[in-house]
């Protein structure tokens, strides 16, 4: 079920009701109702795929209670192994096997091989598999570090696991956020729906009217960039960086405004990363629950940057090669995420990747310094420059376009594929950029005004804008759910 | 033990007050919601209105010849596109066609008549920049006069005609629009009532609310009719579909072709059709064969306007709506010129 879909939007107002009304008595009953919420959710989707979210919610409830009765580590380390590798397993199966097999039939074939690729299979993807696999595998991990003591209610934990606002696409939570609140009841909080109906309204505006409506002209100029001057796969690129901001900070916004109407708080998952100063900076704020995931069970793991300069520039290496192999099974993934890495280390090797932590850009006035215009267009443009190879089919057409960027270096005015007005689209990326610019300190209230009028008219110029900007006819599923 | 109930109960009544203020709250959410939902229809609807964003819809009459038109001397504007991509004006005239002229013809003067559907009507541009109008640019000693109604086949065209036969007998030349697989599905005139539904008050009713008119324009409303249809689909479950062989689907293909042309005769010999005067303009590429053998070994005139599409380097057609662009029309105004302009109808 999509957020943008009529059927969500008959889907949620009815559990909600139901929640709120018949099932608020005690803990039990409003987990087995979200429980059976989140089970209907995804299933309408594909129901076989079920079994699969509670053989790894089975997999791990059990496992966690293993590790912590176990006595010796070396006990403690073999049920974490159980749980890793069976959900890296899930993952391997549905995400990769293909693409092993055909990196080894084309690895086979550079030693001058032939091997037929007939070993590949016709695998459905599980929406979502990314997302709670990981879920799952740091509720293991946690038990490990003692950093939690296992839960004794399936029904929670189930819940935990298949929360239905952040199943597909996350926020990527953690058992010490969401578990613990799952595991206490819920009481109504008017002024926590009131927040979450916000987030879900903005969530709507960035995926309906930024995301959707430029979708078309990026999908046209990177099909066809053979055709195009620089200037187009420029803009092309620099519109998928908006595209891709706008569909998945959306998406979060309605997951993260959903969980609050059933009184859960979920993490933040975007805090402007278009504002970002440097590379370091943009992955404090870009997709939050998955950097600090790798951060905290990869990176840390790994020795972080306690150990020797080149063992943190190898461990560097290895959460973003491994973070862009997450985002999918295709090496234009790994290749984005070593640029990335190639990004970050100069900024780490200048000791600049922990200064910007804790404040914002302009922190205590209306328009950024100069210096910090010129920092956050740099950033913007070599994370966009990365996005040429996240967004292409593949390795040889990320440098086709490169290449042609290089060999015709020339402007021209593109002309949208449609034939509609393109200035429709600059001036509505422009007052976008201009009012994220303006609600830049608080992620989580797009609508900060103190009166109730000019509120009103914002919530009104945003609907309209959806209806401005909406086309019934492009597909309107989101991009992070094949991942 | 005293102290220990009384403690479980005012437990137990914080615990129920905690609910019931919870309860009240959750109503006083969902009673804010529908405010404010309503509060934002009232102020879309106003923006929608200010902007002119939704299109205005003529009236639709049935008259005494049965006949369906517009309700005479109305005008307003037509949009397409969320964001009004295209804007014109409209201006139904006395006789109940989007015109900038009136039809008074006479024995004196040469008179076009254009009629057709959609395309020929017009509502997508502006009404003094037609296709008549254009046609009128190139030869400027003739009157053309423009009846189209959208939606309208051949045999509302022949019928229109049949009931103001002084009318068209007045009018020297007479062309009209057909596409084969639309205009031909029937072979006599009735009443479409499903189109004058469109009139029914619960209709008219809705027509009066702009934001409804444009969420419906840019298919905003397709889905809850989606959902609408398959709710009943499961009420009423449609037969399974059995898959057709190519063959069939010839056959079938075929058998709808020769009741058209059935069709056409039938309409032909049932209302007139004066071959000397009246001329078809259609597109080659999507008429059937058969039609246009049947056309030629009949001495039946048409222009063919394929060929100049064929050659545009340029789009022909309307975004968001496949109804000619200003340059298709000007493409079509040049074929009945040039087709006009061939048939040597002006008068020394």
């Amino acid at each position: 079920m999509l957020f943008n879909s009529l059927d969500f939007f008959i889907f949620l107002p009815v559990v909600f009701i139901a929640y709120w009304f018949f099932f608020y008595k005690n803990l039990r009953l409003q987990n087995i109702f979200i429980l059976i919420a989140s089970y209907l959710f995804y299933g309408i989707w594909d129901w076989r795929f079920l079994f699969l979210i509670l053989a790894s919610t089975t997999v791990d409830y059990f496992v966690a209670q293993y590790i912590h009765n176990s006595d010796s580590n070396k006990q403690r380390k073999r049920w974490l192994w159980v749980s890793v590798i069976f959900n890296i397993g899930l993952l391997g199966f549905f995400k990769y096997y293909n693409f092993f097999v055909d990196s080894w039939v084309d690895l086979i074939h550079i030693f001058g091989y032939k091997l037929q690729s007939s070993w590949t299979l016709q695998i459905i993807l599980p929406v979502g598999i990314s997302f709670y696999t990981f879920q799952t595998m740091s509720y293991s991990l946690d038990i490990y570090y003692k950093r939690l003591t296992p839960s004794k209610d399936f029904i929670s934990f189930a819940t935990f696991v298949s929360f239905f606002p952040q199943l597909v696409a996350g926020p990527i939570e953690r058992a010490s956020n969401l578990l613990s609140q799952l595991t206490t009841k819920r009481t109504f909080n008017y002024k926590q729906c009131t927040e979450g109906l916000k987030l879900i309204i903005w969530g709507l505006f960035k995926k309906v009217v930024i995301a959707d409506s430029i979708a078309p002209i990026v999908d046209d100029i990177f099909a066809n960039y053979e055709n195009y001057p620089a200037s187009t796969l420029i803009l092309g690129v620099t519109l998928f960086s908006f595209q891709v901001y706008g569909d998945f900070s959306g998406y979060s916004d309605i997951a993260i405004g959903t969980a609050k109407l059933f009184g859960i708080e979920l993490m933040s998952n975007f805090k402007f990363p278009n504002f970002s100063r440097n590379v370091a900076e943009y992955w404090q704020r870009w997709h939050v629950s998955l950097s600090t995931w790798f951060r905290h069970y990869v990176y840390i793991p790994l020795g972080g940057s306690r150990v020797n300069k080149l063992k943190s520039i190898r461990n560097i290496c290895i959460i973003f090669l491994v973070s862009g192999f997450w985002h999918g099974a295709n090496w234009t993934f790994i290749a984005w995420g070593g640029i990335h890495a190639l990004l970050y280390i100069p900024v780490f090797l200048m000791g600049r990747n922990r200064i910007y932590m804790d404040n914002v850009v302009a922190e205590n006035s209306w328009f950024p310094p100069i210096k910090e215009i010129f920092q956050i267009l740099l950033t913007f443009s070599l994370i966009t420059f990365s996005r040429i190879f996240f967004r292409s089919e593949s390795i040889t057409d990320a440098f086709g376009f490169l290449e042609q960027i290089y060999n015709n270096f020339s402007f021209e005015i593109y002309e949208h594929p449609l034939g509609y007005r393109m200035i429709d689209y600059f001036v509505l990326l422009g007052l976008f950029t201009l009012y994220e610019f303006r609600i830049r300190r608080d992620e989580r209230s797009p609508f900060k005004f103190k009166s109730r009028i000019v509120r009103f008219i914002a919530y009104t110029l945003v609907i309209l804008c959806m209806l401005l900007f909406f086309d019934d006819n492009i597909d309107r599923s989101f991009i992070y759910f094949q991942f | 033990m005293t102290i220990l109930i009384d403690h479980l109960s005012t437990f137990n009544f914080k615990h129920k007050s905690l609910l019931k203020n919870g309860t009240e709250k959750m109503k006083k959410l969902i009673l804010k919601s529908g405010l404010y939902i309503f509060l934002f229809l009232i102020s879309l609807e106003l923006l929608v209105r200010l902007f002119h964003l939704g299109k205005d819809t003529p009236t639709r009459i049935l008259d005494e010849y049965k006949v369906e038109k517009w309700m005479p001397n109305q005008n307003g504007y037509s949009v397409t596109g969320n964001r009004r991509q295209n804007f014109s004006e409209y201006r139904i005239n006395n006789s109940g066609f989007n015109s900038y002229r009136e039809f008074t013809p006479t024995k004196k003067n040469i008179e076009i008549a254009l009629v057709g559907d959609s395309f020929i009507e017009g509502f997508h541009q502006n009404y003094y920049n037609s296709i008549g109008k254009k046609v009128e640019k190139s030869i400027p000693e003739i009157e053309v006069y423009e009846y189209g109604y959208a939606g309208y086949d051949f045999a509302d065209q022949l019928h229109l005609i049949h009931a103001y036969k002084e009318e068209f007998e007045t009018i020297d030349h007479i062309v009209l629009g057909i596409k084969f697989s639309n205009d031909l599905t029937r072979g006599e005139y009735q009443v479409v009532t499903s189109r004058l539904a469109l009139e029914s008050p619960i209709n008219k009713l809705l027509k009066k609310s702009k934001l409804l008119v444009y969420s419906k324009s840019i298919g905003i409303l397709n889905s809850p009719q989606k959902l609408l249809y398959r709710l009943m689909n499961i009420l009423n479950p449609a037969p399974k579909t059995q898959s057709v062989s190519e063959e069939e689907i010839l056959r079938i293909k075929k058998e709808k072709e020769n009741q058209y042309l059935a069709n056409f005769d039938s309409l032909v010999s049932k209302y007139g059709y004066d071959k000397n005067r009246f001329t078809l303009l259609l597109d080659s590429r999507i008429t059937s064969r058969l039609f246009i053998s049947h056309l030629k070994e009949n001495d039946y005139n048409y222009i063919d306007f394929s060929e100049y599409f064929e050659k545009s380097d340029h789009p022909t057609t309307l975004i968001y709506d496949r109804h000619w662009n200003n340059y298709g029309r000007d493409l079509i105004a040049k074929a009945i010129s040039e087709y006009l302009k061939k048939k040597e109808l002006i008068k020394e």
